[in-house]
């Protein structure tokens, strides 16, 4: 029973960061139906934009107060970003056929992963994240449970994230806005909306999402590198159709689910099927599952082929 | 500029001002090429000596006898040709190719030599001569061509033009491959780039285009000629074979998805599992002293069920389609992908039975041996040693010709036509009695029983197979290679799949930014070119070969609504 | 009329270009830069020198550099000058096939010092061996590579290849010793499955077990695993005292640090593969007291080496020579001394790579790293280990030893 505690407290850790990737895949996806394969890079540009803010300004800083800077700059990074892929790349190829932006999400995962490698300094290889004394300090016994520091940070953003979201959504124009292009993008063009800003603002939502997830993700594993991107984007993908793509809280619960069911593979599956090495198959097998028999996700509305 | 005047300008046989000061800039293009250009040997493959072209001086001077070509042509010298070529939009192109190749090198020559002290005059002559060509050329006036459909040529003519073109790119392939300094691999590219731009902005393709349609057996046999020719080239050295073969496996491979993407529209972005699951079984049945499995059966059987094998899981991976479509399919076989590679990677006794020998896959792989025929020899013929990676391009050649010929006969057959339909709409196809979920799972069983053939052989090509070739990267390498040739063609997929593995390996002087630059490839080729290199606009004509009229307003109408989902062979 | 001009003008024109450029032969007309007498050889280095483990590849090259560079201003090989042909291999086995392709199909190339990666070395051995030849390593240490896959019936399956370090039957079994020698009795191994991981913690649970320590649990990790929570989770109830990891330190490193941040404060063990100022790097402020064997004694502890470290620091190379320096150091040099014999009399390098096979396994110099000779298996004669310990964020030798 104690290692199921403390399982279920990793995975939910891990899926509070799969969850912050994951709404940046499902706003995007409920407003123009695009998946943007390339998020996942959006994330990692947002992890090292922390790291370059910290290298540049408060190099051996260490205290509790330079991480609202950081967070900053990861989210400043993903967003500007994330904003110029939305410009350049994604809206020319608006009425593209569906192969189009996907292959362009894909040159530009690639792109953004070199770009990275060759021009931050040092990121050939692993850097280690600076680590903030009381976020990642010694850990604490809650009981039969040991919590990371880190962990309580990742799971606090995500809440956090989560309620200035619903705030976002359902007491702001540009919340509703961005429902009403969802669920109709020409009458809403009709009634006056600005589809074009919405979409940017959708963009820039997941852009600062993944930002924070950059930075949780800098804490909980103490480096980072330029192909975090590439699994993580995944994960949080898998996270977001699970949840029922286009769905915001769907992601927030397919993340979740997703990461408790890595950690409980890695510890409940006896035999040599368990254990580390199968957990992400087990994560894919459920994806599948869940498709097959509830191809909407778990929280997804009933949609009609959107091929 | 209305047609009267332009069909004055042609006939008038006075030279024109810019027709004079294009000439003297093809004869200044000529003769810089014949001084020297550098006082440096050791750059750019000597270009130092007078009156004896180096290779990018040679590549100027063809670019000069091609402008004269399209001079002499506005002089009515070789009549009829005038109408089907458009010799100032040719010319245009050549002389914007000149002028960019020349500062490049006139850059290159400041860079490397270093400083343009030591630059040679011949150089500036050259230069001097493109611009001339650029300022003459832009003011000329486009000429009336007809519709190459009209034009009937005999049959031994077209024939012979089609040996032509192929031998031209037989040997501009090995001439490519055999660059090894990367300034001037790239040059050549410019050059040839500038070229065929060129000669399409003149017509030729689209000429070239209908008199290949007319000649489809030729122009198929001649390729296979042309591929199975190229290995006589290349005097017994592997390196660039190696290439080769790499390219054939990725082409054949890149042939399949075409069945799941390009035919049926399923787009599918683990199929990278299906090579992988052929290579895998071929491996674990060889002679490695890693291989799991006791039994070793001849190589002709293990390709039956690497490919048997393979199309086991398609229809695993295709199952779902039952009840997912679009984007979640994507995802469900990315999915797939993704559990293929991770399962081959812990399958090593410590997670799961020990089969796949986990992340360090299985080396060792004994070279192929068919009879008394081994693939790992140098095999004599006719005087041209062929080496160990000739016999293998060999055998993938064979592997080729029996997927494209599927792939045709299957594009062409009542099954073919079923994919079509569901890939155009899948509810009216079930409604007129298509069988869509088994048609579906025709094609992922299809394709993936093709790539796993590959996949048997690629594995003692490779010598060992470990997990870490089966990543998503390179699913996505494989759809892109469809998508940037253009998709459901074969011409498109081979052309895709050629460019996609031979650039990153001939770039390596590039090394670091090679991938950086497929990347922005990518996203440059879907923001510009999203129809793909060799988009199949002419199928429509194919039909109204006779009707050039309708041919033109199809082919307008089909322009207009040709997109990667909507072009096809 | 008008036409005939044209004609007049251009068609000569034509074909005196084409005349002009198909006439004579360009070679007459080139000057051969190099020396006269002097013949060009070459030394391939396949590493990784770019991607994560690019800090052990590029020192891997840079060293061989420096050799060559000595040997040239020597004159080793009189009538002969060295030259480097560096290949990037990604450490990826398919780029490192292709890089040693590349190589073989350079008929001046008479050695290659490499690969990092076990994994990798498996693919360039049998082209290298197809080609006649050296592939030297200094870094690859499973022992498969050498006696081949069958431990019980050891045959050498390429006799092209040699390596300068140690293998991990030597390697595991040194570790086991030393923290059984400091009271540790029960252990939990990781690995990440690869060739060099496995190897370790096999070779270093027998080792463990036969001097009467215990292995609490045994657990892998995925390649790309970043997060590591729930390994340690599982773990962490069998309150070992020390964790044995086989693998490098790309993921060594953050696994040290969230372990202890996850209130597991043991040390960590390790091989050479995690043996690098990245380490200490990535693993953090909590690393210290963790351990790692490496092959050889330390560098800098040695006449010899801190020679090599001078020289390498002179010569003003952009990256440190790393762990694999002093090693490749040798290995180049191996090479270079047995062309003092195969290429004294030969005519060309191609010729010259059989005979160049045969001096190499009767090599025998004083070496950086100690005595450098191979025995008939191409592994080196020399088994001396050294204990690393992080400590104040470096890596400090704790005790060298031959291993019995």
């Amino acid at each position: 029973m104690d290692q199921f505690l403390q399982q279920l407290l990793n995975g939910i850790t891990l899926g509070s960061l799969y969850a912050l990737i994951a709404v940046g895949y499902t706003v995007v996806y409920g407003i123009v139906q695009l998946i943007n394969f390339a998020h996942g890079e959006v994330f990692m540009i947002g992890a090292f934009g922390s790291l370059a803010t910290w290298t540049i300004f408060f190099k051996g800083q260490l205290g509790l107060w330079v991480l609202p800077f950081m967070i900053v700059g990861a989210v400043l990074a993903a967003v500007v970003v994330a904003l110029i892929l939305e410009r350049v790349a994604y809206r020319p190829l608006r009425h593209a056929p569906r192969l189009a932006p996907l292959i362009t999400a894909i040159g530009i995962s690639v792109f953004l992963q070199e770009a990275v490698r060759l021009f931050y300094p040092g990121a050939k290889s692993a850097l280690p994240f600076p680590q903030i004394d009381m976020v990642t300090g010694p850990a604490f016994q809650a009981g039969p449970v040991t919590v990371r520091r880190s962990a309580v940070f990742v799971i606090g953003a995500l809440v956090v994230c989560a309620i200035l979201l619903w705030f976002f959504i359902n007491r702001t124009k540009m919340g509703r806005g961005m429902l009403a292009v969802s669920q109709d993008p020409d009458t809403a063009r009709l009634m006056g909306v600005n589809v074009d800003r919405i979409i940017a603002v959708a963009f820039a939502i997941g852009a600062a999402l993944a930002g924070v997830a950059g930075v949780a993700q800098g804490l909980q594993n103490s480096n980072i590198d330029f192909f975090i991107g590439f699994m993580a984007g995944l994960k949080a993908f898998t996270a977001a159709v699970l949840g029922g793509i286009g769905n915001i809280y769907g992601a927030v619960v397919g993340g979740l689910v997703l990461g408790v069911v890595e950690a409980m593979a890695v510890q409940f599956i006896p035999g040599t099927f368990g254990g580390s090495p199968w957990k992400d198959v087990w994560a894919f097998v459920l994806l599948i599952v869940v498709l097959v028999f509830r191809p909407q996700g778990l929280m997804g509305a009933r949609v009609v082929d959107r091929a | 500029m209305t047609t009267s005047q332009t069909t004055a300008a042609v006939s008038n046989p006075r030279p024109s001002s810019q027709w004079l000061i294009t000439l003297v800039g093809v004869a200044l293009l000529i003769i810089g090429c014949f001084l020297s250009w550098s006082y440096v040997p050791a750059l750019l493959g000597n270009l130092s000596v007078n009156f004896f072209p180096g290779a990018i001086q040679i590549f100027m001077i063809i670019v000069g006898v091609l402008g004269l070509f399209f001079l002499l042509l506005r002089k009515g010298l070789f009549p009829g040709a005038h109408k089907l070529l458009d010799s100032a939009r040719g010319l245009r192109a050549l002389s914007v190719t000149a002028a960019a190749f020349m500062v490049l090198v006139v850059i290159v020559i400041g860079l490397q030599a270093p400083g343009l002290a030591n630059a040679d005059p011949g150089v500036f002559v050259t230069l001097v001569g493109a611009l001339a060509m650029v300022a003459g050329s832009f003011r000329m006036p486009s000429d009336p061509t007809v519709d190459p459909i009209t034009v009937h040529l005999p049959s031994w003519v077209e024939i012979l033009v089609i040996v032509a073109m192929l031998t031209v790119v037989l040997f501009g392939a090995a001439y490519a491959l055999g660059q090894e300094d990367g300034t001037v691999f790239s040059l050549f590219l410019l050059f040839l780039a500038g070229l065929v731009v060129a000669l399409a902005r003149a017509g030729l393709f689209s000429w070239f285009g209908v008199i290949a349609q007319r000649n489809r057996r030729v122009i198929m046999l001649g390729a296979f000629a042309v591929a199975f020719l190229f290995p006589f080239t290349q005097n017994g050295s592997d390196a660039n074979m190696s290439i080769a073969t790499q390219v054939l496996i990725f082409a054949t491979t890149a042939l399949g998805l075409n069945i799941v993407v390009g035919l049926a529209g399923l787009l599918d972005l683990g199929y990278i599992a299906f090579l992988g699951a052929g290579a895998y079984v071929s491996a674990m049945m060889s002679h490695s002293a890693f291989a799991n499995i006791g039994w070793k059966p001849p190589f002709l059987v293990v390709v039956i069920i690497s490919a048997i094998v393979s199309s086991a899981l398609g229809l695993i991976i295709g199952s779902p389609t039952l009840r997912v479509s679009g984007d979640y399919l994507a995802i469900v076989t990315l999915a797939f992908g993704e559990i293929f590679r991770l399962t081959v990677n812990n399958l090593d006794g410590n997670n799961g039975p020990d089969l796949t020998n986990g992340p360090n896959g299985i080396p060792g792989i004994p070279e192929l041996e068919i009879g008394s025929f081994n693939f790992g020899d140098t095999h004599n013929v006719l005087g041209i040693p062929l080496g160990r990676f000739a016999n293998y391009y060999f055998l993938l050649l064979v592997v080729a010709a029996i997927i494209i010929t599927v792939f045709t006969r299957l594009n062409n057959s009542r099954i073919g036509r079923g994919w079509v339909a569901i890939r155009e709409d899948e509810k009216a196809a079930e409604a007129m009695g298509v069988n869509v979920f088994g048609l579906k799972l025709f094609a992922f069983a299809g394709g993936a029983f093709l790539a796993g053939m590959a996949g048997s052989i690629k594995a003692h090509q490779d010598v060992s197979v470990t997990p870490d070739q089966y990543i998503f990267l390179e699913s996505a390498f494989l759809l892109a290679a469809i998508v940037l040739g253009g998709m459901g063609t074969v011409a498109g997929v081979l052309v895709g799949a050629t460019v996609l593995k031979l650039l990153p390996e001939k770039l390596r002087f590039v090394a670091d930014y090679r991938l950086l630059t497929f990347g922005l490839l990518l996203v440059l080729m879907m923001r510009f070119r999203p129809e793909g290199l060799v988009p199949s606009q002419r199928r429509a004509l194919e039909f109204h070969e006779d009707d050039a009229d309708l041919a033109e307003r199809i082919e307008d109408a089909h322009i207009e609504a040709v997109t990667p989902m909507e072009g096809r062979a | 009329m008008q036409q005939r001009s044209i004609v007049r003008l251009g068609v000569p024109l034509a074909v005196a270009a084409l005349a002009l450029s198909a006439c004579g032969s360009r070679d007459a007309g080139t000057t051969s830069t190099a020396g006269s007498g002097t013949k060009t050889v070459k030394i391939g280095v396949i590493a990784p020198l770019s991607g994560g483990l690019s800090a052990l590849g590029l020192g891997i090259k840079n060293s061989v550099d420096l050799a060559i560079k000595q040997a040239n201003e020597t004159n080793a090989v009189p009538g002969w000058k060295f030259e480097l042909a560096a290949q990037d291999d990604e450490a990826k086995a398919e780029v490192g096939k292709n890089a040693a392709t590349k190589l073989s199909s350079d008929d001046a190339v008479l050695g290659v010092v490499g690969t990092l990666n076990s994994s990798v070395a498996q693919q360039t051995m049998p082209v290298l061996a197809a080609a006649n030849i050296a592939q030297v390593s200094p870094a690859n240490t499973n022992p498969t590579l050498t006696q081949g896959a069958d431990a019980a019936a050891k045959k050498r399956p390429y006799t092209n290849y040699f390596r300068t370090c140690t293998t991990d039957a030597v390697q595991g079994p040194f570790a086991a010793q030393y923290l059984l020698g400091a009271g540790i009795k029960s252990v939990a191994t990781i690995h990440d499955k690869k060739t060099y991981g496995q190897g370790l913690v096999d070779a270093f649970t027998v080792e463990f077990k036969k001097g009467g320590g215990t292995v609490v649990a045994a657990e892998t990790i995925g390649e790309n695993d970043k997060d590591f929570s729930a390994v340690i989770s599982k773990i962490k109830p069998n309150s070992p005292a020390a964790i044995y990891y086989g693998g490098e330190y790309p993921q060594a490193g953050p696994l040290s640090q969230q372990m202890k941040s996850q209130g597991l404060s043991v040390p960590l063990m390790g091989g050479d593969g995690i043996y690098d100022p990245k380490y200490v790097e990535l693993a953090g402020a909590t690393a210290n007291g963790d351990l790692s064997t490496s092959v050889g004694a330390p560098t800098e502890s040695t006449e010899a080496g801190r020679k090599f470290l001078d020289q390498y620091k002179a010569a003003g190379f952009a990256e440190p020579a790393a762990a694999y320096g002093g090693y490749a150091y040798d290995a180049a040099k191996a090479i270079i001394e047995a062309a003092k014999t195969a290429l004294k009399d030969a005519k060309d390098v191609k010729s010259a790579r059989a005979a160049e096979l045969t001096a190499l396994g009767k090599v025998s110099f004083d070496g950086v790293t100690g005595k450098v000779a191979f025995d008939e298996f191409g592994d080196t004669t020399s088994k001396i280990l050294t204990v690393y310990k992080v400590d104040g964020g470096k890596w400090i030798a704790s005790k060298t030893d031959t291993f019995k």
